[in-house]
């Protein structure tokens, strides 16, 4: 069993690095050429507020993709540009850039500029040519040269000394075919590179007289040695980059690219002979700037726009693309394969005959399922279709290896059609499950406890329940559409605990029969000893299958044995976070009961009786028959002995007033005051009292 | 008939008993007997205090101890100025009864203001 | 030589004024540097970069081997925030490397981590750090057979449609995100014993993570909706930090694409990544959920200004103000679930406080009849809000002597029979003294 696997496993290995390796050299992305969604994008990217854009450059890069797009704009942007366009024509501080962007902006919108305006400015841009030392210099003025004749074709501009000129922008080329930008110690990229090659292609256009053949050959070799820098992506496609030097002012790859191409496109387009380049680099190319698909800036959508317009009608080779509607074909809708070849801007294609030369599985390459199959052709939608239902092919996921053929021989110097391209194709349909049982065995004897069958196509709620000795088996059939064995990507069968832990097992196949055995026995350490309630799932998914699954089947009650002392615990599970976060529950403080007070009439009653002892001493004092006798009669002893019983009196009422309101302190000093005061009389009172018993008694 | 001879022999003994203690204790001089009473009046009153806890609980304790102290503190300087003026004490005889008279009066003062404070 | 000297150490004390500008007291960072592994992904992903861009935010864009990238400079940092959109970048240039991302985001600035299935050890590392564990096979992408996007030029079902969102408004905006998410990338697991970080789009349970093009006997250690397809992580020191598996989900291709999910007939025709992306960056540069209490206050009922301490049963009054950063000033923060602890060991009090729309909370209670040294505690944990953790000291003291209650009508007889005793001894020296 062990060595089985370890088997599968190095063949798995070894699949991977083959699959691998074959998309590395395969073609095998696809390339859709220009849409409507670049047109929305253009729409979207190029707005501007009332028709006027940032600069006359923005203008043009506007205009142009618009004009590609078949986007109808001129009205609006024309009011606020042409009186720009004029100003800069006439304006005498115009430097050749300036006037290079504005000739391009009238070369669209067509402004009424007059024709002895244009004479003026072309005389001013050849002076500007016989002194021009850097490659922008001459890039602007040959270029508003050319755009000036474009407009004017009647007058005759031409440059004088074209040869002279030719070799000035010569002699900035490097030998690794790349430009520099000026004469002394300039930088070179490909970037000029492509400057150069539409500045001697204008030149060449407006020279009188045919140039030194020499020169044009020599131009040709640089451009083959530049195409020697031509780096590749992995699908095929081919781009021109610089090296990063300033992140702010680098050139992307997709702006040199377009630099070359169009420097490319229009010195070829006036040099007669062909240039070396190899079709498939031009369609190469052409992948690069459809690749991107549809760009996020504005410049960068011009730079793709303006590119694949070039490569739309170059003479070096015009790149034809293969590309399909849908890659993913089902079987139960009975699509069919459809193919179509357009030129990179979207039009119809020169009559072409696509064949598939193969169509293999991609799990299987030695083995193709097709070969040498002729697409049909369809005039009217000009797709190119194939029935794949009678052919026999069963559902998963493929490569078809295409081949466009050009049905006039003579047109495969015009047209690069690229040799065999590699599609994946994916075929999908609806696989059929049967005989689906799930049973529990006894040991290995293998006697079934329960068995119960399963309906796969909903959900089940089955409820089982086994013990550590027993085992649990799941079994079914899957087969494809064509009756074939089917092995989903994707088959699991996951036990989940009440506590959330969970256990997903892939589930074997031997043949079209799927089949899990789960030997608790093995498997209790691996359950970490839980035993209670086990939610079963079963997904099967694939990406070649159209009725992928996931279904519950019950649940199964399993019993294990209780977990030992150094058994590893389940490990902890998400919690919830909404129950993590909230407010808790609010805690009222409750304050110790006061002590129970008994009711206010009994208190009261005793209050009462309280006093009634006072009462029974006042009565008591009557019936001894207590008098007054001894109190002194003279005035002075009785006065003291008033004031003394007055300020005995005062005292106690301080003290009612103290227990009222009084606090301690103002109580002492109050009292400081009296008892010093009832000191006095009471001495007074007592002594005379004292000397008055003296008296009796000496008497 | 012994046994009812015996019973009233005791209440009848009882009787002279207590028709002697009568007697007697109508000989003290007056001022004695009026501190008796003084003494009588203040222990009752702490023994209603004592009833009315005892019913109710003694919330407040405070309260409790102060009114119970302030009669049962009196009553106790009383006893003392009794002892000290009954002139048949013969410890006493050289403190005259006047002085006796003030220290009762000061220590009731403070005793009065102590309850006071603590009554709440 | 008198005026460099006044200049130089006028320019120091200006110094503290420089460093306080771009402190809490306006959260929103403002510069952000983004590291690109390929210059294309700035057009590619313009959009996005488009929509901080209009926020406010100035974009730095540069390559992530770029070896003069440095985050700070003269010991402050120059940038608030930082975006790695570079997932196969194995080292970065100049001195970035792991340990000076990780010291960037502990001293509490931002970061968006996108990954995919090119990413690079370093960045699965950084992700790690975060609370993130991208799965360790390098080739595995997520795949879901039944929640796949349907689409005519995909067919192998690793770009999926996923309408698993986390619950919050904070998080996601108010608004509600109608149509799936498209996504097509690596997943990951989050710790479940970590509390900071949260899965805002998970897979549905049918997803796993493999390798597309070759079969598997052992089953994927990550599958079903364990897989977090974006998560985010709140630190305690308040930075966020966004990681998705997938680059692609901030592209214009997918922001700008139509979705239809696998088995259902709604075709929806823009997806929801752009609404997503966008409010999720809103919250991660803390445009939202940021809160700050400030101006907490207590008194008695009744007075205005702070005691020093409170006696027990005292009814007393709480204030605080919170206020939630709405990306350009402070707004008052409303909410029903802001709750003050009285404290000492555990909570005796524990009140929900309500605020007026001006975001001045208040409450009040009566101070529980248990002295000592409490606290004021404010602990305001919510899932995408910034944590609040007030917490003010104030002493309890008992009753002084003459606090308690006098006059009670049970100690009546006791107030009587001292008044009693008083007025008996009254008598008592009148009689005594004169009687003969």
């Amino acid at each position: 069993m062990a060595r089985n696997i370890v088997i599968v496993f190095l063949a798995s290995i070894l699949f991977f690095c083959f699959s691998s390796i074959s998309i590395c050299n395969a073609t095998s992305s696809i390339f859709n050429p220009v849409s409507f969604e670049h047109r929305s994008a253009a729409l979207e990217l190029f707005s501007a507020t009332d028709g006027s854009f940032t600069s006359l450059e923005e203008t043009y890069e506007a205009l142009r993709t618009f004009q590609i797009l078949g986007v109808e704009k001129k009205a609006e942007i024309s009011p606020v540009a042409c009186p720009l366009v004029v100003e800069t024509l006439t304006s005498p501080s115009s430097n050749p850039e300036k006037l290079f962007n504005a000739l391009r902006v009238q070369q669209i919108l067509k402004c009424g500029v007059d024709a002895d305006l244009f004479e003026g400015v072309a005389s001013k841009l050849e002076a500007v040519i016989k002194d021009a030392s850097s490659l922008l210099d001459f890039y602007h003025s040959v270029g508003s040269l050319v755009l000036i004749k474009n407009e004017v074709p009647e007058s005759n501009i031409v440059l004088g000394d074209a040869d002279s000129t030719f070799h000035s922008i010569k002699a900035l080329s490097q030998s690794d075919g790349r430009w520099r930008y000026g004469y002394s110690g300039a930088e070179s990229s490909t970037y000029a590179a492509g400057l150069a090659l539409e500045a001697l292609a204008g030149v060449v256009s407006l020279a009188s007289s045919e140039l030194d053949e020499s020169m044009i050959v020599t131009v040709k070799n640089d451009i083959r040695k530049l195409f020697d820098s031509l780096e590749k992506y992995d699908d095929g496609s081919f781009y021109f980059d610089e090296k990063v030097v300033d992140t702010a002012e680098h050139q992307n790859a997709l702006s040199t690219t377009s630099s070359v191409v169009r420097g490319i496109t229009s010195f070829s387009a006036v040099t007669p002979g062909k240039i070396d380049i190899p079709g498939d680099k031009i369609l190469g190319l052409a992948k690069f700037f459809l690749g991107i698909e549809v760009p996020g800036t504005a410049k960068d959508l011009f730079n793709q726009i303006d590119s694949l317009a070039c490569l739309e009608n170059n003479r070096v080779s015009i790149p034809l693309i293969i590309s399909l509607p849908a890659i993913v074909l089902s079987l139960s809708r009975k699509d069919l394969l459809k193919v179509q070849v357009k030129t990179v801007l979207g039009s119809d294609a020169p009559p072409v005959t696509v064949k598939l030369v193969q169509a293999y599985k991609t799990s299987a390459k030695e083995t193709p399922v097709l070969e040498n199959q002729e697409l049909k052709f369809d005039p009217k939608s000009s797709i190119h279709h194939l029935d794949l239902l009678p052919l026999g092919i069963d559902i998963g996921n493929y490569i078809f290896v295409f081949r466009v053929l050009l049905q006039d021989p003579g047109q495969k110097q015009i047209y690069a059609t690229g040799g065999q391209t590699h599609i994946p194709v994916y075929v999908t349909g609806f696989i059929t499950v049967d005989s689906a049982e799930i049973a529990v065995l006894d040991n290995d004897l293998g006697s079934i406890e329960t068995k119960k069958e399963l309906d796969l196509s909903k959900e089940n709620i089955l409820s089982l329940s086994a013990n550590h000795l027993q085992k649990l088996r799941l079994s079914f059939q899957l087969t494809s559409p064509l009756g074939h064995l089917f092995k989903p990507h994707q088959v699991f069968l996951k036990l989940r605990h009440v506590t959330e832990v969970e256990h997903i097992f892939v589930v074997g196949n031997s043949g079209k029969r799927f089949e899990i055995i789960l030997d608790f026995l093995g498997l209790v350490e691996k359950f970490y000893y839980l035993s209670g309630r086990y939610e079963m799932q079963l997904t099967v998914g694939d990406s070649a299958m159209e009725n992928s699954f996931i279904r519950g089947l019950g649940q199964v009650e399993l019993d294990l044995p209780e977990a030992p002392e150094k058994a590893t615990r389940p490990p902890p599970q998400p919690v919830d976070p909404y129950t993590r976060y909230g407010p808790k529950e609010e805690i009222m403080h409750i304050f110790r009961a006061p002590e129970k007070r008994p009711p206010q009439e009994l208190s009261l009653i005793f209050l009462g009786l309280t006093v009634v002892p006072f009462l029974l001493f006042l009565v008591g004092l009557l019936r001894l028959g207590v008098n007054l006798k001894n109190f002194p009669t003279s005035a002075i002893p009785a006065t003291f002995a008033f004031l003394f019983h007055a300020g005995l009196g005062a005292v106690l009422s301080l003290y009612l007033l103290f227990w009222l309101k009084l606090d301690l302190f103002t109580t002492l000093k109050a009292l400081g005051f009296l008892g010093v005061f009832l000191f006095f009389v009471g001495h007074r009172t007592l002594s005379h009292l004292a000397s008055t018993a003296a008296k009796l008694k000496a008497a | 008939m012994a046994k009812l001879s015996s019973s009233s022999s005791t209440t009848s003994d009882a009787k002279a008993l207590f028709q002697t203690l009568r007697s007697a204790y109508s000989a003290t001089p007056i001022n004695l007997k009026i501190i008796d009473l003084y003494v009588i009046f203040a222990i009752l009153t702490a023994l209603i205090q004592v009833v009315y806890m005892a019913l109710v609980g003694s919330f407040p304790f405070n309260s409790f101890l102060s009114g119970v102290l302030s009669c049962v503190g009196t009553a106790v300087l009383a006893v003392c100025l009794r002892i000290q003026v009954n002139k048949e004490n013969k410890e006493f005889k050289d403190l005259p009864p006047e002085r006796a008279f003030a220290d009762f009066v000061l220590c009731n003062l403070v005793l009065h203001l102590v309850i006071m404070n603590f009554l709440g | 030589m008198a005026n460099f000297s006044i200049f130089f150490f006028t320019s120091i004390l200006l110094l503290p004024l420089l460093c306080q500008s771009f402190s809490t007291a306006n959260p929103t960072d403002k510069r952000i540097l983004v590291l690109l592994d390929d210059l294309a992904i700035k057009s590619s992903h313009s959009i996005f970069f488009k929509s901080l861009q209009q926020r406010g935010f100035k974009l730095d864009f540069k390559l992530a081997d770029d070896p003069k990238i440095s985050l700070h400079r003269y010991g402050q940092y120059l940038y608030d925030g930082l975006i790695l959109f570079s997932p196969s970048i194995n080292k970065f240039g100049g001195s970035f490397d792991l340990a000076s991302v990780l010291e960037f985001v502990d001293s509490g600035h931002d970061l968006i981590l996108a990954a995919d299935s090119s990413a690079s050890d370093l960045i699965r590392e950084i992700a790690n750090e975060c609370g993130a564990d991208f799965d360790e096979d390098s080739s595995a992408m997520v795949i879901d057979h039944t929640s796949y996007a349907v689409s005519n030029s995909e067919g192998d079902h690793t770009l999926i449609a996923s309408d698993d969102f986390i619950n919050s408004n904070v998080i996601l905006g108010s608004k509600m995100i109608e149509a799936p998410v498209l996504f097509k990338g690596i997943g990951h697991t989050l710790n479940p014993v970590n509390s900071q970080v949260l899965k805002v789009l998970s897979a549905s349970s049918s997803a796993y993570s493999a390798n597309p093009e070759t079969k598997f006997t052992s089953p994927p250690s990550l599958t079903g909706s364990r897989i977090s397809l974006v998560s985010v992580v709140q630190a305690r020191n308040n930075a966020r930090i966004l990681i998705s598996g997938s680059l692609d989900l901030f592209s214009n291709r997918l922001f700008r694409s139509g979705v239809q999910m696998a088995g259902s007939l709604t075709k929806y025709p823009k997806s929801g990544n752009e609404q997503f992306a966008t409010e999720l960056s809103k919250w991660v540069f803390h445009e939202r959920g940021h809160l700050k209490a400030v101006n907490v206050r207590h008194n008695k009922v009744g007075e205005t200004d702070e005691p020093a301490m409170y006696r027990i049963n005292d009814d007393l009054e709480y204030f605080v103000e919170i206020y939630e950063w709405s990306g350009t000033s402070w707004e008052p923060y409303v909410s029903d679930d802001v709750q003050v602890q009285f404290y000492m060991m555990s909570p005796y009090v524990l009140k929900t406080i309500s605020a007026d729309q001006k975001g001045l909370y208040y409450t009040s209670f009566k101070v529980p009849d248990v002295y000592g040294v409490f606290q004021f505690k404010v602990e305001y944990h919510r899932l995408g809000y910034t944590s609040l953790n007030l917490a003010k000291q104030i002493p309890v003291r008992p009753f002084r002597h003459n606090e308690y209650e006098r006059f009670l009508t049970a100690a009546f007889p006791y107030y009587g029979s001292s008044f009693s005793t008083m007025a008996g001894f009254f008598v008592f020296t009148i009689i005594y003294l004169y009687n003969k």
